[in-house]
């Protein structure tokens, strides 16, 4: 009975260090852990590469700090997806918070593809292929306004250009010609896209979001009202991979990297849970 | 090891490691990073929305350029500020009425297309709805039981009759799927959480500790 006492009445303090050592571990010893890519971001994935060559695609970066080691390594896939396909660029946010990691994954990811390139129609280049078009509050306008012109909502872009002189913007003027929006979001963002620019204006959305929101947003893809979805960290590293496999980008994996902390912390928690729980019935069995 | 010399790096690693000290028991170095972190959040807050709404978007274009409609707006806006002042506090139901009406009036209709029509459709058991599991001939195994499972849970929070006879049985059988959501949703929370410690041990071993690369 001792032993069951003890197991009962771990310490939380021990837990967490034991977590602490069990996430940290893999990350100090990397070791490989084979990513099978599901349904949902193989969706996304083709969703992308079928984006008609005339429109473009809309990345809502909607995430802010507390959320970034979930959703930041899917902007960077996506980006990286996009830059290598060469699809028309978009990229936006409801709130504000995300601006700056929104500007720093377009740094990086540009600097790696434009490090590399020979020419000038290699590179990367502001207002031709992609528009940093920034933020404009209340989240509702923009969804609705640029269902009717993207260049009234946003007048300046996030560099404080003129929207209407930038190359890209003259071909592209509202929902009409986009082929794609994906929200990347920690929150409800992705349900008000679907709410009011799809239900209005027929606009498809993919989504990255957190897994805590996961099963508030799969009755979506069912539904058919998402074209993909990227849940958590998983979801991201899952992204990494199909862009290796498809299209060949070798570039840091870090969600791929991540996942056998993942791994190796779920199951310590469920060994937690089982001897919380086989305590639990002895105890109330001895009563 | 590498140990980053970038003087910002130190200052959040700090930080991270004061929050995370919280985790042995509340101590000073905590509620120093928790007070650190308040203060700049709400000076930030604050700095930005005067400096990229308010200046920009009604300030600017009222007094400096004369765009006079705009004063009906910052009337309105300013009537939010009445509730602290009791006797004329009942002014800020016309801010409060005027936004709830604007946003009642866009979200009912897109609503129901959005959330029931939409999400009905996706239940009915129909040969494209089979096919959307992309799961073949399982496809219309899951449909049933998705078909199933939202009957039954609807009819669990059906409270106008006693839950007997053949109420009794379908929300016996909702509860469970309802018990299942509840267990998913759990899963993932903790997926989510220790994700969110993976980024910050990945910052404290990589950027700052030079551990990882």
């Amino acid at each position: 009975m001792k032993i069951i006492d003890r197991l009962t009445k771990i310490d939380r303090r021990i837990i967490y260090l034991i977590l602490i050592v069990v996430v940290a571990l893999p990350l100090i010893v990397p070791s490989v852990e084979k990513v099978r890519v599901m349904a949902p971001v193989e969706k996304l994935f083709n969703a992308i590469e079928n984006i008609p060559e005339e429109k473009a695609l809309i990345i809502d970066f909607d995430y802010a700090p507390q959320t970034a080691p979930e959703l930041d390594p899917m902007g960077f896939a996506l980006l990286r997806h996009v830059f290598k396909t060469r699809v028309k660029l978009i990229v936006i946010s409801l709130y504000v918070q995300p601006l700056g990691l929104a500007q720093k994954a377009l740094t990086e990811v540009i600097e790696e593809y434009n490090s590399e390139a020979q020419t000038h129609e290699d590179s990367i280049v502001y207002g031709r292929d992609y528009v940093f078009l920034g933020w404009v509050p209340p989240p509702i306008i923009p969804i609705l306004g640029m269902g009717e012109s993207i260049t009234n909502v946003y007048q300046v872009d996030y560099y404080g250009n003129r929207t209407d002189t930038l190359e890209l913007m003259r071909s592209i003027k509202n929902y009409n010609d986009v082929g794609l929006l994906i929200s990347l979001s920690g929150g409800n963002p992705p349900k008000w896209w679907v709410q009011f620019a799809q239900s209005k204006f027929g606009l498809p959305i993919g989504a990255g979001v957190t897994a805590v929101s996961a099963s508030e947003f799969y009755p979506y893809l069912q539904s058919g009202q998402f074209s993909g979805l990227m849940i958590g960290m998983k979801g991201a590293a899952e992204y990494e991979e199909i862009i290796e496999r498809e299209l060949n980008i070798k570039r840091e994996r870090k969600a791929s990297e991540a996942l056998p902390s993942l791994t190796y912390a779920h199951l310590v928690i469920i060994v937690f849970i089982v001897i919380g729980n086989i305590g639990y019935l002895i105890k109330r069995r001895s009563k | 090891m590498n140990i980053s010399l970038d003087p910002w790096i130190w200052i959040s690693a700090l930080l991270t490691v004061s929050i995370f000290s919280f985790l042995y028991r509340d101590n000073p170095f905590y509620r120093f990073a928790e007070h650190i972190f308040v203060g700049v959040a709400n000076g930030w807050a604050v700095t930005f929305y005067w400096h990229n709404i308010l200046v920009p978007s009604l300030f600017d274009p009222l007094f400096r350029r004369g765009q006079l409609l705009l004063i009906i707006p910052f009337i309105i806006g300013i009537l939010y500020l009445t509730r602290f002042i009791p006797r004329v506090s009942w002014l800020v139901r016309i801010p409060i009425g005027i936004t709830m009406g604007y946003y009642v009036g866009a979200s009912i209709p897109a609503d129901v297309q959005a959330y029931i029509i939409k999400q009905t459709q996706g239940t009915i058991l129909t040969s494209q709805n089979f096919q959307a599991w992309n799961a073949g001939n399982m496809g219309v195994v899951w449909s049933i039981i998705l078909f199933v499972g939202v009957i039954c849970t609807l009819s669990y929070f059906y409270f106008s009759k006693e839950h007997k006879g053949v109420l009794g049985i379908t929300s016996r059988i909702g509860i469970i799927f309802v018990m299942i959501g509840f267990g998913a949703a759990f899963g993932y929370t903790v997926m989510a959480r220790i994700s969110l410690l993976i980024g910050r041990l990945q910052f404290l071993l990589g950027d700052w500790l030079g551990v990882i690369h």
